[in-house]
This record gives structure tokens, C-alpha cells and sequence, in this order.
């Protein structure tokens, strides 16, 4: 198994700070991406993703390839903290939690609406189990292999596939209006 | 190389169920099976295109805010950085080539000096008083 990163973990454990960089610029929007979709909270997101470079930088200088590739380590350290995450909110109960703030700024109508279909899917993916929101995270919206995401999960690909088709079918039964909204708009365009 | 997986409308629903209408996201090896499938069973056309709508409702969500430049910056801040030592590498071969030259010069200095006589007689001869002055007195 060829790991694409681990010149790149090697050099930037060694102090160098280029690598460091070319690091940050792969990894880093796929990190926040991910613990966005899962936290549906862009600045807990970021929290997240400086949490798991902090410990990049921790393991780096000893980081031995091998096993998992990097980037597989990395999102299973974003996943954990995302769980960790996730569980203090249920614990504190905070009902504000996750909840994006509406946004009153005036936009124009296609924008605005634009805005809400997302603001709803987001709402929706985080009513998901934990686990179909992070198979439907990494394989629908990350574009990753199965394979790989399954490696992430530490689940064979059926029970991924499982939990993504759990995962879907919820979402279509949630965000039908959303369809109806989009592609009946999108039908009756010109 | 994989062996291409045979489809039927069963495998072809459940492997549409969880990847979606994008056969980019399905294993390598039932791509082209699904495609072709897709193509020659209307169901399956049927299916793929109320997939398709699907997707394009969760790709509404697709984008999300890029991670702020500051972030990048506080997290290099930690990167891992080399720790020079109190004499680097390069000071101490210019300190250990200056004392092989100097030995080199040392040696090479003494070489080159006239060599000392055999002789000790003049060490004597210089403290003796020239018997002709005596005469004159």
C-alpha cells in the first residue's frame, strides 16, 4: 500500500515547515468538511480540524507507514472527536446545539432559497444516527471508495452500504419537500 | 484486475439505494455492469433517474464555507519545527578545518626553518673574552 502522504508526514515531522503546509492545504478543508456535516457548526468544525492537526503534529515525528494510510488515521481522529462531540451535546442537552443561526442579511431570491435547501439538508443529515451521517459525509459528499470509507469506520463495505442506504432512505423521506421545492422549480423553468 | 460483478435489477437497486445515481461512486468493478444494465432495463432507467433528483437535493449542501485562513495559520503555529543546536554542523567543520590548518602550518613552519647546527661551539665562544684584548691592557 502506497500512502501519498507519508513523505509529506515524515518531512513535516522532521520540522520542516513546507510540509507542514502541503499538509494543511490537502487535509484541512476535507477535515472541516467533514466535521461540518457532522456537527452541522462551522466553528466547531473548526475546532475539530485544529484538534486533529494538533495531533498530526503530535504523532507525525513518529508516524510509521504501514498500517492505515494517513489520510484514514485523519478521519478517523475528526470521526472520534465529532462522536466525542456529539455525545456532550446529548449529555448537556443543549437544544441550541448545531442549530445554524438564520441569516438576515437581504440576498436575492435565488441565493436566499438556495440557502434554505441547504440549511434544510444540513438540518436533516444531523438527525441521521451518527454513523449513516458519517458514511453519507465521507462517501456521498467526499467522494471517497468504499473501500476506504469503510476502512474509516472500521466496517466491512455491506455494512457500509447498509448504512448508507439507511442513511438515504431517511434523508429522501425527510427532505421531500426540498425535492418537490428544487425539482419542480427545475421542472417548470424554461 | 477486478472481475467485473454480473447485475440484475435486485443488486442493481440495493448498490443504487446506498451509492446513489453516480456510478463514479460505486466499486470499480460493477460500474460498467450497472451501466449497461441501466441501458438495456427500463425499471432500472426508472430507478436511476428518481436516484439522480435524489442527489441533486443532497448536493444542495455540497458546498460549505472554506476553513478560514487564520485556522491554517493557528495550526502551523504547532507544526513540529527543527531544533538547531547551540553550535550547528556547519560551525563546527569550519572550527575543526581551522585546527587542521593550523597544525598543517605549525609542522609545515618548522620544516621550513634553517636547521639548527651541529656544532654548540658558538654558545661557548660567546661568553669567552677575545684574547686580544687582554694583550692590549
Amino acid at each position: 500500500m502506497i500512502d501519498p502522504d507519508a513523505e509529506l508526514v515524515r518531512n513535516a515531522g522532521a520540522g520542516d515547515q513546507r510540509a507542514a503546509e502541503a499538509l494543511v492545504r490537502r487535509h484541512l478543508p476535507k477535515m472541516v468538511g467533514v466535521a461540518r456535516r457532522m456537527l452541522n457548526d462551522g466553528a466547531e468544525a473548526e475546532d475539530v480540524a485544529q484538534e486533529v492537526f494538533l495531533r498530526v503534529w503530535r504523532e507525525a515525528p513518529r508516524w510509521k507507514p504501514g498500517q492505515a494510510k494517513f489520510e484514514t488515521w485523519m478521519h478517523r481522529v475528526a470521526l472520534n472527536l465529532c462522536y466525542d462531540r456529539l455525545r456532550r451535546r446529548r449529555e448537556k442537552s443543549d437544544p441550541d446545539a448545531g442549530v445554524a443561526v438564520a441569516d438576515t442579511r437581504p440576498l436575492a431570491s435565488e441565493e436566499w432559497l438556495a440557502r434554505q435547501r441547504a440549511a434544510k439538508v444540513h438540518a436533516a443529515l444531523a438527525e441521521l444516527p451518527e454513523r449513516q451521517r458519517a458514511a453519507i459525509a465521507l462517501v456521498h459528499f467526499d467522494e471517497m471508495s468504499n473501500i476506504a470509507a469503510a476502512e474509516i469506520l472500521e466496517i466491512s463495505v455491506e455494512a457500509l452500504e447498509s448504512l448508507l442506504a439507511r442513511g438515504r432512505r431517511a434523508l429522501k423521506a425527510a427532505l421531500a419537500d426540498v425535492a418537490q421545492d428544487l425539482l419542480g422549480g427545475a421542472e417548470g423553468a424554461p | 484486475m477486478r472481475k467485473e460483478e454480473n447485475m440484475d435489477r435486485e443488486r442493481f437497486a440495493t448498490l443504487l439505494d446506498a451509492y446513489g445515481a453516480d456510478f463514479r461512486r460505486w466499486a470499480a468493478e460493477t460500474r460498467a455492469g450497472a451501466a449497461a444494465f441501466a441501458v438495456q432495463d427500463p425499471e432500472a432507467a426508472a430507478l436511476l433517474a428518481e436516484a439522480r433528483k435524489f442527489d441533486a437535493v443532497l448536493d444542495s449542501a455540497r458546498e460549505v464555507a472554506p476553513p478560514s485562513p487564520e485556522l491554517a495559520d493557528r495550526i502551523l503555529a504547532f507544526a513540529p519545527r527543527v531544533v538547531r543546536p547551540a553550535f550547528d554542523r556547519r560551525a563546527m567543520l569550519a572550527l575543526a578545518a581551522c585546527a587542521v590548518f593550523g597544525v598543517v602550518l605549525g609542522y609545515g613552519g618548522g620544516l621550513m626553518a634553517p636547521a639548527p647546527l651541529e656544532d654548540d661551539t658558538y654558545f661557548s665562544m660567546a661568553f669567552e673574552a677575545p684574547v686580544a684584548f687582554e694583550d692590549e691592557g
